[in-house]
């Protein structure tokens, strides 16, 4: 029972991380929170049904990134390098409004109907394991998860780009002085961003569901997940991944009537106890 | 006035600054705080101010242990800080900003604040439309509002020509000699600090290394190797 | 040599919003604003039809409630992204202690109103310590919370669940009963005299020791500590205020409306309000007003051929990079330049 428990917790942490990292690594970077992170896993998982459509799942998990990742260019540079002046709220109101628009887009086109994606044949079906039998597409969520996750540890620790970020998020007067190109690193970090927001899209589909609200949902549960993590903390946004996956399911198993509103008990229990979040980047004030 | 009993904070693992011992009475003379870089003098300032936690020590402020204390709360009580990197309310007046201050700290003789820090002229103007130098400026008037007892001045000279340092320097001394107060100056202009200030502090790589006199301390030996060591 | 009478004006000259006016051109303000109430009282209600009445009226309810947001957001520099979750709050709470609770619409009132001011008071007191940015995000997280809460199953009986709850409205409220409320004559009078008094107090506060506090604090939190204020209690007062303003709102959205649903407290009820305030101009009290009317009737217009939320998205963009001063706000420097030109005209002929 905590086995699946666990595990189930771990396939949506799986996709929340590769969210929720994607938003604190903008905002270490930027300072800036893109509301409209929400309509870009949305659009991702919409576009990875339609391409599985035409061409399968694994057609879509390799193309979607790839258009998603051009629209996280068109975002930098039609929408983040010209207001970098503006101050940060203003910013963030902006992507709010490019979300909205953004999301209404999909629903013209897709109609405000919830959609069904099937797992492909290789990962449908359950596998079983000491005696416990567990989906084959939530061991590959899981997979999924903590391989990005080591990726990102990877790349944080091991390149300069990731140093920098690193360095940024922490304190980024200091940081900035250290002279390296933040405009490539930016464009690089938001392309990955909405890469990785389009990767968790398409992974959704199978496993959740894909509907027209799905964009104001998951935008709320990465701002949880951002708040509790410590803003700009990375490590912080990935324990608290884990923390919110563990909490919403041990939520509908152990609290059913009040699921939906166990992540919000955790913030406010987060805000109440630790009020600059788990993680040590940037504190909240 | 004040009195630091070991004070040490850690940032991490960066220890910032180890046990240091300091008193600084309220004779009317400036104590300046020097050190070469990485010395812990700003976040010796941080620490008294209540900007920062520290991790060991106490902090004693006209006798009364204050280390739990809020930031406004000891400003209320009389312990002003101006800041290295200028901090003023660009968008409100220089008299709005003094005025606003002056109305909370229940002081609102402003007169000879504007006097000392010479912002007659910029009054009308807002703090983010003038020159740095007087934005400096107001950045220490803000401190010098409601007669603190205490001032606690981080770089003042920062930004500042070695000239503007050493008048605003000057300006300093004569304040605090009229109004007998403790002051506290971190700065990294040696010259000025050995011109106008009674005791002198010096902190190396987050220690206590010596006090005394503007002479005492240029003929003391381990001063010197500490500077010119982390020149080397 | 520098007047001090006139650097004394100066902080008040700075907490002047939209209303600004030198001591020479006060009674004629003041006769022109008079003016402007009292045709605007009864001129609609003489001249406009039910049903543009009827837009009108949403208009304002929208437009107190983008009061509120604009408020916050210029003197505080603070985003509330969960208004409807007041608004639509307050109307709940009054449909439900009308019919579960069984008082009088007078105390259903009251409760209603002291319900939302604890909610205000608490979840204000977690979030208004965090900077602006992860403000916004516990607003809108807040309102997401309260959205869901009302769907709960276990609440259904409660708050009516998808369906909404009808009020049953029995007595009457300030000599005014239920069909007083639904009449759209008599709602405009009452809607647009609670709206010139809303906008009269929250201009009121931004005019004041507090509004100049909140603006000092909005422009930099840390000096301020360190110059010995308490930077956290003048923007718990804030929202408290605000979130006043919006309950009020709310209140009257219901008495008129007879009917709550669960939309009125959805996240699109609270961008709304934010579009409003962003079109009116955040700064004073006309602009959001005026928002939600213009929100009101565009909505009509576009509404039909379902391009609210899209025009909703366009707006946010649009008001924050190429308006940023809003239609009011606008108008506003074009009418302050045009004076500008006309005296400095005058001094040289």
């Amino acid at each position: 029972m905590i086995a699946l428990l666990i595990a189930n917790s771990l396939a949506l942490a799986s996709l929340l991380i590769m969210l929720a990292s994607g938003l604190a690594l903008i905002y270490g970077l930027r300072d800036v929170i893109n509301f409209g992170h929400g309509a870009i896993y949305m659009l991702g998982a919409y576009l990875g049904y339609t391409v599985a459509l035409v061409g399968g799942f694994w057609l879509a998990l390799v193309v979607v990134p790839i258009l998603l990742a051009f629209l996280g260019i068109a975002f930098e540079y039609l929408a983040l390098r010209p207001l970098q002046s503006r101050s940060h709220i203003e910013v963030a109101l902006v992507t709010l409004g490019l979300g909205i628009i953004l999301g209404q887009i999909i629903i013209f086109f897709y109609g405000g109907v919830a959609r069904s994606v099937d797992a492909p044949e290789v990962l449908s079906g359950s596998v079983t394991v000491m005696n416990l039998s567990y989906p084959v597409y939530r061991i590959f969520l899981i997979v999924m998860g903590l391989g990005s996750c080591a990726l990102l540890a990877l790349w944080l620790r091991f390149t300069s780009s990731g140093l920098y970020v690193r360095a940024v998020s922490q304190d980024p007067s200091v940081a900035r002085m250290m002279g390296i190109n933040a405009d490539r690193l930016s464009l690089l970090v938001t392309s990955l961003s909405a890469a990785f927001a389009g990767i968790a899209g398409v992974l959704a589909g199978p496993y959740l569901s894909i509907d027209p609200g799905m964009d104001v949902t998951m935008i709320v549960n990465c701002l949880i997940i951002v708040v509790i993590g410590g803003t700009g903390s990375i490590g912080g946004a990935i324990v608290a991944a884990l923390l919110f996956g563990l909490v919403q399911v041990a939520g509908s198993v152990f609290l059913p009537n009040i699921a939906a509103l166990v992540p919000y008990i955790l913030l406010m229990a987060v805000l109440l106890i630790a009020p600059r979040g788990i993680g040590r980047g940037r504190v909240l004030n | 006035m004040l009195k630091i009993e070991k004070l040490s904070v850690s940032y991490g693992s960066v220890r910032a600054l180890i046990e240091v011992d300091l008193e600084v009475r309220g004779d009317g003379a400036l104590h300046g705080v020097i050190g070469p870089n990485g010395a812990g003098k700003s976040t010796l300032l941080d620490a008294v101010c209540g900007r920062r936690r520290p991790t060991a020590g106490t902090v004693r402020y006209r006798d009364e242990d204050i280390t739990r204390r809020t930031v406004a709360w000891r400003r209320r009580q009389g312990m002003a800080r101006s800041f290295q990197r200028t901090s003023v309310f660009q968008d409100l007046t220089v008299y709005e900003q003094l005025h606003l201050v002056a109305q909370h700290l229940g002081d609102e003789r402003l007169d000879d604040v504007i006097e000392v820090m010479d912002l007659a002229d910029y009054l009308d103007q807002k703090a983010g439309r003038i020159a740095y130098g007087v934005q400096r400026r107001v950045d220490v008037a803000l401190a010098l509002i409601g007669r603190p007892h205490l001032l606690l001045m981080d770089e003042p000279g920062a930004g500042l020509s070695a000239a503007e340092t050493l008048r605003l320097f000057e300006h300093l001394r004569d304040l605090v000699r009229e109004r007998k107060i403790a002051a506290v100056v971190v700065e990294h202009d040696v010259d000025a600090v050995f011109a106008c200030c009674g005791t002198v502090t010096v902190l190396d790589l987050g220690r206590h290394l010596a006090t005394g006199t503007p002479q005492e301390i240029r003929a003391d030996h381990r001063v010197v190797a500490a500077y010119l060591g982390t020149a080397a | 040599m520098n007047d001090r009478t006139t650097t004394a004006e100066s902080p008040r000259a700075a907490a002047i919003g939209a209303f600004g006016g030198q001591s020479s051109r006060m009674p004629l303000t003041i006769v022109a604003v008079a003016i402007v109430f009292v045709v605007g009282a009864v001129a609609p209600t003489r001249f406009a039809g039910d049903f543009v009445l009827r837009l009108a009226n949403e208009g304002l309810l929208l437009g107190m409630l983008a009061l509120s947001v604009a408020f916050l957001m210029s003197q505080a520099g603070l985003v509330a992204l969960g208004a409807a979750s007041v608004y639509g709050g307050a109307g709940l709470l009054f449909a439900i202690a009308m019919s579960q609770w069984d008082l009088t619409p007078m105390s259903a009132v009251c409760a209603s109103f002291l319900i939302i001011v604890v909610y205000a008071t608490v979840l204000g007191a977690l979030i208004v310590r965090t900077n602006p940015l992860a403000f916004m995000m516990l607003t809108l997280a807040a309102g997401e919370m309260i959205s869901h809460g009302v769907m709960l199953e276990g609440l259904r009986d409660y708050t009516g669940g998808a369906d909404g709850l009808v009020v049953n409205f029995k007595g009457s409220i300030l000599g005014m009963e239920a069909a007083d409320f639904a009449n759209p004559a008599r709602f405009w009078l009452v809607a647009w005299v609670a709206a010139w008094l809303a906008g009269l107090a929250l201009w009121t506060v931004g005019r004041s020791r507090l509004g100049a506090i909140l603006r000092a604090v909005r422009e930099n939190e840390e000096r301020m500590r360190f110059s010995g204020f308490d930077t956290y209690l003048p923007r718990l007062i804030a929202y408290v205020l605000v979130n006043v303003v919006a309950a009020v709102s709310g209140l009257l959205h219901v008495l008129n409306a007879g009917f709550v649903s669960p939309e009125s407290l959805g996240l699109s009820v609270s961008t709304n309000a934010l579009v409003a305030a962003l079109m009116g101009g955040i700064a004073g009290s006309v602009g959001p007003i005026l928002g939600g009317l213009i929100f009101s009737f565009a909505q009509d217009e576009f509404g039909a051929r379902g391009l609210t939320q899209l025009l909703t998205g366009i707006a946010i963009v649009l008001f924050i990079v190429v308006f940023p001063r809003g239609v009011v706000g606008g108008l506003w420097s074009v009418v302050q330049l045009q004076a500008r030109a006309l005296s400095g005209r005058r001094e040289t002929s």
